[in-house]
C-alpha cells in the first residue's frame, strides 16, 4: 500500500486559530479528506501540518438568510448540500451539481470548502510516485518540465471541481478567512488560471464559508460530461442560471469547469435583451469554445471534451429558457 | 443419478432450490479474512521495485545500499531466481525478477523485505539499476512489421503463434451466398478490476523448510507447482492456501510475479514477509483481455443460412506469452460449437509488445470474436431484409448429439428456447425498430465452454478429486481444492453431495483450497468447477451413501439393497420399523474403522478432449457448452454520444440450475462485465506509460450504469454434467457487446466497430453518418 507521509494534525477550535495553524510552513488544511488524503498517498505533497477545520464553530451549517439567500459554511457536506430542501428548491444548479460530485460516501465526507478548493488534476499528475519519477516528474511537483505542453512554462493541470460553476452562476461569493480581517470576495476570485496554484489564497487564509444571494427569479442547472453515472470528475461541466422575461432572454450566466486549470465564467453579454433561438445556441457555443482551453490533461481526448462543453451549456440553456 | 422430486419438500440446500452462499455470512458481516486480513505478527514488509522503462537490457543492479539500510532483512534480485515461469509448460518465458531485460513499464527487477513499509519504500530508493534502453513496440501490427524491436529472441517476428485452420470450404461456401460481407473490428483492451488488490503472506520455516503461502489466486495448485519450481524446492514442503477472495475473472489463474516474490523474499529473510500490491501494480500485473484486431467475412443465403466464415484476429499479448497460445486458440475454437455453419476458416496471431501481459479473462478468447460475428451477423441480417432472431434461428444445430468440425460434442442444446425467451420477454418482434430517434433494442447470441477438458498440466490424473470425512459427531467435511472466488463453488459441492446423501444441510461443512488439508484441484477457471467438481462430489457422496446404507444393513440385520432411506432415515423397505436416524446409522458405520474417509473423482471420458487430428482441438474441448441470448435496450445521447443501458433480458442455457439464486447473480455479473467491456471499460498507454492504474481512469462501471437484467433460466439437463449443470456465468457474456452494438443502430443508425462505446467514439461516428447523409 502505499503510505502516508508523516504529519501533525493540529484541530483548532477558532478560526483565528486556525489560521494561525494555517500560516505555518507546510501547513495544508483538512475537511472531509476525500482529494487531499488519496493525492498524499500518491506523494502528491508532505505537509508538515494538517489543521483540521472541523472544530470551528458554524463550520458546517447551512443556513437560509431572511432574504431567501444561502450562508453556507464551508465545512457543509455535499451530501447535506443535495439534500437541503430549499437549495434542492432554489437553487437546483447547487443542489445538482453538489450531488453530481463522485460517489455516496464521498459527498458523506466531502465538504463544500474542499470541493472548491480541490487540486487540479492531470494525467501526468496524478499517477504514483514511481510512475511520475519514471517520467522526469513535471512542472506542477518536483519537475522543470511539463508533459502536457511541451516546453512551456506553465502548467496546464486542469480543474474538475463540479461546484464551483454552479456558484458562480448563482452570483455567489465566499469568506475568506485568515490573519487579518475575513474579506468576501466572488468566487471567480477564488481561483487563478495556474495549474500548479490555482488558489488565490493567501498563507494563513482558508474558505470559511459561502454566501449565495436569493434566486430572485434565476432558473439554474447543472450538467456535467461524464463517462459513468458516479465517481467520475467532470470531462466537462457546464452551469447555467437564467432568466425569461416573456420573450426576451433578460438574464444569462454561464460558466465551465474541467476545462481549464480554473472554473471560468463563460462572458454572454450579446445574448441578453433578445429571444433565445438557434443563433443564440451558436453564439453561446462559440463563447464556451473561445472561454475554454482545453488540453490532453484526461485519458479523455481533447476533442470531445471541447464539444461536449459546447453541447451541453446549449442544451442547458435551451432547457432552462423552455422551461419559462 | 436421480433427482429428488422438489415438491413439497424443497429445502434451501436442495439442487435447484434458491440458496444463500454457504459463506455468505461471513462477507456481508465483513467476518471474512482476505490475505491482507490475515493475522501474522512480525511479518515484515515487501515492496517490488518495477521498471521504469518499457524496454530496456538490465546493465547492472547494485543492492548494496538498500541491504545496508537498517531494518531491512533481505533483497531480492533476477540473480535470486533462475528458473522462468509461465502457466503453459510450453511457453514458459517469464521471471520472478527481470535477469537479463525488462520488457514492459512495470516488469519486476528487484524487491525488499523490511521491518516496515517506510524501510521498505527507502530501500527502494537505494537499489542503483543501469539499463541499457530498447526501441519498444506497443502495436501488434508495428511489432509483425519487419525490423520491429524483438521482445523475445526465440520469436524474432514477435508472434508467440499463429494459428490457421480452415474447416469445410470456405471460398466455395462465399461463393454460394447470396450475401458477403467483410468488416473490420477493434476492441480495446481489457482489465478484470477485481476489487480485491493482489497479496501474498509467504511465511518460512527456517528450522523445517517449509513455506506457507497465503495467497489471492484463483489456482492454488498451480502457485504451489510455480513456486516449487522457481525457488527450487520440493513441494511437499510447500503449503498454500486460498482464503477469501474478492474476485478474479481470470487475473489470477496463473502464478503471478507477486506471488513467487513474497516467497523469494520471504525464503531469504528466513521469516515472514507480506506482499500487498496497490491497485496499481495490480493492472500492471494485468492478465486482462488483450487489445484485438479483428477481420471478418461472412457469406449467408437469401434465407439468411450462413454459408462460411473467415476471422482473421490479431491480438496485442503484451510482453511475455501467459495464456496467450491458448487465448489465440480459442478465438477461432468458439466460432464453432454454436451455429451449425457449414465453412469456417480462422487465421490468428498473438503478438509480443512492450505492454503488460495479457492472459485469461471471463469469456477467454471468444468475447471479441463472439461480438464481431454476432455484429456482422445482425449488420447482415437487416441487409437480407430479415429479422436478427430469425437469422439465428435459420442457423441453430439440428440435434444433438452434435460433433463441430472442431470435434467438440454438443450433448445439450438449449439455444432455441434461449431466443425464443428473450424475443418474447423483451417484446422484441413489436417494439424493435420503434421506440423513436435515440432509442433500441438489439440482440445477440454466445457460448462457453464448462470447463477445458485437457488440463494445461497433464498428470493422467482426474480432473477433479472430492473427499468427505464422516466422523463420530455426525458431521461431514467436505473437502475441496477447487478455489471458491466468490463463484459459490463451496456452496455447490455442498448441494450436490448433500442432495445425493440426502442430510441435513447444517451437517455440511466445506474446507476448501489448502494444500495441506484438500485434495488438489486444477483451479478456478473456464467454467470448470461446477461440472468436474460437482460430478467428483456426487461420485465421493455415492460411495459414502454405499458405506452408510450397507452400515444401516447389518444393523438393521437386512440386505443393503433392502435399505430404503428417506432424508436422514435408514430402514428396511416394506418394514414397520422407524428406522435408524443418521447418528445411529453414522455411529454403526464407524464401527471397527474410525472416523470415515471417502474419495470421488472425475476424469473426463477421452472422447471429449478433441481430435489429434486437428491441431490445437485440445483447446475448446468441453464436455457441455452453456448458451446465451439477450436483449438490450439502450438510449443515446446525441448531445454527449453517452449510451445508456436501460434494460437486459438474457436467457441462458445452464443445463441445470443447481441454485438458481447463485446462478441468477452469475448471469447478472457476467452480463455486467460485458456491460463494462462494451460501454465504458479500457486500458491506456502512453508509449508504454500505464495511465489508466486506478480506478478513476479505468472505468469499471458503478452501481449507477447497471441496467435491470432480467435473467431467464434454461434448463437442457446435459447428460454428463452434475444432475444435468453446465456452467453459468461466461456464457452470456459476450453476447452483451453486439447486442449493445445492435441497440445503438437500432436507436440511432450507426453501426459500431470499436469498442467501448464511449461518448467520444459516438459523436464521431454520428458526425461521420450526418455528414455521409448530406
Amino acid at each position: 500500500m502505499n503510505l502516508l507521509p508523516d504529519f501533525r494534525t493540529l484541530r483548532p477550535a477558532t478560526a483565528a486559530e486556525a489560521a494561525a495553524a494555517l500560516a505555518g510552513a507546510g501547513a495544508r488544511p483538512l475537511a472531509g479528506g476525500t482529494d487531499l488524503l488519496p493525492n498524499l498517498r500518491r506523494g502528491l505533497g508532505e505537509p508538515a501540518v494538517l489543521v483540521d477545520l472541523s472544530a470551528l464553530p458554524d463550520f458546517t451549517a447551512v443556513a437560509v438568510l431572511a432574504d431567501g439567500g444561502l450562508l453556507i459554511g464551508a465545512g457543509a457536506t455535499l451530501e447535506d448540500l443535495a439534500a437541503h430542501p430549499t437549495v434542492r428548491n432554489d437553487f437546483p444548479v447547487l443542489a445538482q451539481a453538489a450531488l453530481g460530485v463522485a460517489g455516496p460516501t464521498h459527498r458523506a465526507a466531502a465538504t463544500l470548502g474542499g470541493n472548491l478548493c480541490q487540486d487540479t488534476r492531470c494525467i501526468f499528475y496524478n499517477q504514483s510516485e514511481w510512475w511520475r519519477e519514471g517520467n522526469g516528474w513535471c512542472l506542477k511537483l518536483k519537475g522543470d518540465k511539463c508533459h502536457v505542453v511541451a516546453k512551456s512554462d506553465r502548467c496546464y493541470a486542469t480543474y474538475h471541481g463540479d461546484v464551483a460553476p454552479a456558484l458562480m452562476v448563482l452570483d455567489a461569493a465566499i469568506d475568506i478567512a485568515g490573519p487579518a480581517a475575513t474579506r468576501t470576495v466572488p468566487v471567480a476570485e477564488l481561483f487563478a488560471e495556474k495549474g500548479d496554484r490555482h488558489l488565490t489564497l493567501e498563507p494563513g487564509e482558508f474558505v470559511a464559508a459561502i454566501r449565495v444571494p436569493p434566486p430572485s427569479g434565476w432558473r439554474s442547472g447543472y450538467e456535467k460530461a461524464r463517462i459513468r453515472d458516479a465517481v467520475d470528475f467532470p470531462l466537462a461541466g457546464i452551469a447555467v442560471a437564467l432568466r425569461r422575461d416573456g420573450d426576451i432572454l433578460a438574464g444569462l450566466r454561464v460558466a465551465v469547469t474541467g476545462t481549464n486549470s480554473a472554473p471560468l465564467t463563460v462572458a454572454v453579454p450579446d445574448l441578453v435583451g433578445r429571444p433565445w433561438d438557434r443563433e443564440s445556441a451558436a453564439r453561446l457555443a462559440d463563447a464556451v469554445r473561445k472561454t475554454s482551453l482545453v488540453l490532453k490533461t484526461t485519458v479523455m481526448g481533447a476533442k470531445y471534451r471541447r464539444r461536449v462543453a459546447q453541447g451541453l451549456a446549449t442544451r442547458l440553456a435551451a432547457t432552462l429558457w423552455a422551461a419559462g | 443419478m436421480t433427482i429428488r422430486k422438489l415438491e413439497g419438500k424443497a429445502r434451501e440446500g436442495n439442487v435447484g432450490v434458491r440458496t444463500p452462499l454457504v459463506d455468505g455470512i461471513e462477507k456481508v458481516t465483513g467476518k471474512a479474512r482476505y490475505t491482507a486480513d490475515m493475522p501474522a505478527a512480525g511479518a515484515l514488509v515487501g515492496r517490488i521495485l518495477r521498471s521504469p522503462h518499457p524496454h530496456a537490457r538490465i546493465v547492472s543492479v547494485d543492492v548494496s545500499a538498500a541491504q545496508a539500510l537498517d531494518g531491512v532483512a533481505a533483497v531480492c534480485t533476477g540473480e535470486d531466481c533462475r528458473v522462468p515461469y509461465g502457466v503453459l509448460p510450453i511457453a514458459e518465458n517469464e521471471y520472478p525478477l527481470a535477469r537479463d531485460k525488462v520488457r514492459y513499464r512495470g516488469d519486476p527487477v528487484a524487491a525488499v523485505a523490511a521491518v516496515d513499509e517506510a524501510t521498505a519504500a527507502a530501500a527502494l530508493k537505494l537499489i542503483r539499476v543501469e539499463y541499457e534502453k530498447l526501441p519498444a513496440v506497443f502495436e501488434a501490427r508495428k511489432a509483425m512489421a519487419p525490423g520491429a524491436p524483438v521482445l523475445h529472441d526465440d520469436k524474432p517476428g514477435n508472434v508467440l503463434r499463429d494459428v490457421h485452420n480452415e474447416f469445410g470450404d470456405a471460398e466455395a461456401g462465399f461463393r454460394a451466398a447470396r450475401l458477403v460481407r467483410e468488416k473490420s473490428f477493434r476492441f480495446a483492451e481489457i482489465n478484470h478490476a477485481h476489487i480485491e488488490p493482489n497479496a501474498t503472506l509467504a511465511e518460512y520455516d527456517p528450522q523445517r523448510g517449509w513455506l506457507t503461502l497465503t495467497t489471492t489466486t484463483q489456482v492454488p495448485y498451480y502457485v504451489h507447482l510455480k513456486v516449487a519450481q522457481c525457488l527450487e524446492m520440493d513441494s511437499a514442503r510447500i503449503r498454500v492456501i486460498k482464503p477469501f477472495l474478492g474476485g478474479g475473472f481470470g487475473a489470477r489463474t496463473e502464478t503471478l510475479h507477486h506471488e513467487i516474490i513474497a516467497a523469494l523474499l520471504a525464503r531469504k529473510a528466513q521469516g515472514t514477509v507480506r506482499v500487498v500490491q496497490t491497485r496499481e501494480e495490480t493492472f500492471l500485473a494485468h492478465r486482462g483481455r488483450p487489445d484485438t484486431e479483428i477481420r471478418l467475412k461472412l457469406g449467408l443465403t437469401a434465407e439468411g443460412r450462413i454459408t462460411a466464415c473467415h476471422m482473421e484476429v490479431v491480438q496485442r499479448g503484451g510482453a511475455y506469452a501467459g495464456y496467450g497460445i491458448i487465448t489465440i486458440l480459442y478465438s477461432g475454437a468458439l466460432l464453432h460449437g454454436i451455429y451449425d455453419i457449414p465453412a469456417i476458416k480462422h487465421d490468428g496471431w498473438r503478438v509480443y509488445t512492450n505492454t503488460p501481459p495479457c492472459g485469461a479473462q471471463r469469456g477467454h478468447g471468444t468475447v471479441d470474436p463472439r461480438a464481431a460475428f454476432e455484429a456482422l451477423l445482425n449488420e447482415m441480417a437487416v441487409e437480407l431484409g430479415l429479422d436478427p432472431a430469425q437469422v439465428r434461428r435459420a442457423n441453430l444445430i439440428g440435434t444433438v448429439p452434435y460433433t463441430t468440425a472442431y470435434a467438440q460434442k454438443v450433448m445439450s442444446y438449449g439455444l432455441p428456447e434461449c431466443i425464443d425467451k428473450v424475443v418474447a420477454a423483451s417484446g422484441w418482434n413489436e417494439r424493435r425498430g420503434t421506440l423513436g430517434r435515440g432509442r433500441g433494442l438489439g440482440f445477440a447470441c454466445s457460448h462457453f465452454v464448462s470447463g477445458t477438458s485437457t488440463p494445461k498440466h497433464w498428470t493422467g490424473e482426474p480432473h477433479a478429486t472430492v473427499n468427505l470425512k464422516l466422523d463420530f459427531d455426525g458431521s461431514i467435511t467436505i473437502l475441496t481444492g477447487a478455489a471458491d472466488i466468490g463463484q459459490g463453488s463451496n456452496t455447490m459441492v455442498a448441494q450436490v453431495v448433500g442432495e445425493v446423501l440426502g442430510v441435513d444441510w447444517g451437517r455440511l461443512r466445506v474446507i476448501s483450497a489448502d494444500s495441506a488439508l484438500t485434495p488438489k484441484d486444477n483451479g478456478s477457471y473456464s467454467s470448470r468447477v461446477t461440472f468436474m467438481v460437482g460430478n467428483a462430489g456426487i461420485d465421493a457422496a455415492q460411495s459414502l451413501k454405499k458405506i452408510l446404507v450397507e452400515a444401516a444393513a447389518r444393523k438393521l440385520d437386512a440386505h443393503p439393497c433392502d435399505i430404503e432411506t428417506d432424508g436422514e432415515i435408514y430402514r428396511v423397505a416394506g418394514g414397520q420399523d422407524s428406522g435408524l436416524s443418521f447418528a445411529e446409522v453414522a455411529k454403526a458405520a464407524l464401527i471397527d474403522t474410525g472416523t470415515l474417509t471417502v474419495k470421488g473423482t472425475f476424469t473426463c471420458p477421452t472422447e471429449f478432449m478433441g481430435d489429434k487430428k486437428i491441431r490445437g482441438s485440445a483447446i475448446g474441448a468441453t464436455m457441455g457448452f452453456c448458451y446465451a441470448a439477450q436483449v438490450v435496450e439502450a438510449s443515446v445521447d446525441e448531445v454527449t454520444g453517452k449510451v445508456t443501458a436501460h434494460k437486459v433480458w438474457v436467457a441462458v442455457d445452464v443445463g441445470r440450475a443447481l441454485n438458481p439464486l447463485a446462478v441468477e447473480g452469475q448471469i447478472q455479473g457476467g452480463v455486467w462485465m460485458g456491460m463494462g467491456q462494451a460501454m465504458s471499460e479500457e486500458t491506456r498507454y502512453d508509449e508504454g506509460r500505464m495511465l489508466h492504474g486506478n480506478l478513476l481512469d479505468y472505468r469499471v462501471p458503478t452501481m449507477a450504469e447497471s441496467p435491470d437484467i432480467e435473467v431467464f433460466i434454461v434448463e437442457s439437463i446435459d447428460p454428463n454434467g452434475p444432475f444435468g449443470a453446465k456452467e453459468a456465468s461466461e456464457g452470456m457474456l459476450a453476447g452483451f457487446l453486439p447486442a449493445v452494438m445492435d441497440a445503438v443502430w437500432d436507436a440511432v443508425g450507426i453501426r459500431p466497430d470499436t469498442l467501448p462505446l464511449t461518448p467520444d467514439r459516438i459523436v464521431d461516428w454520428l458526425d461521420a453518418s450526418q455528414e455521409a447523409a448530406q
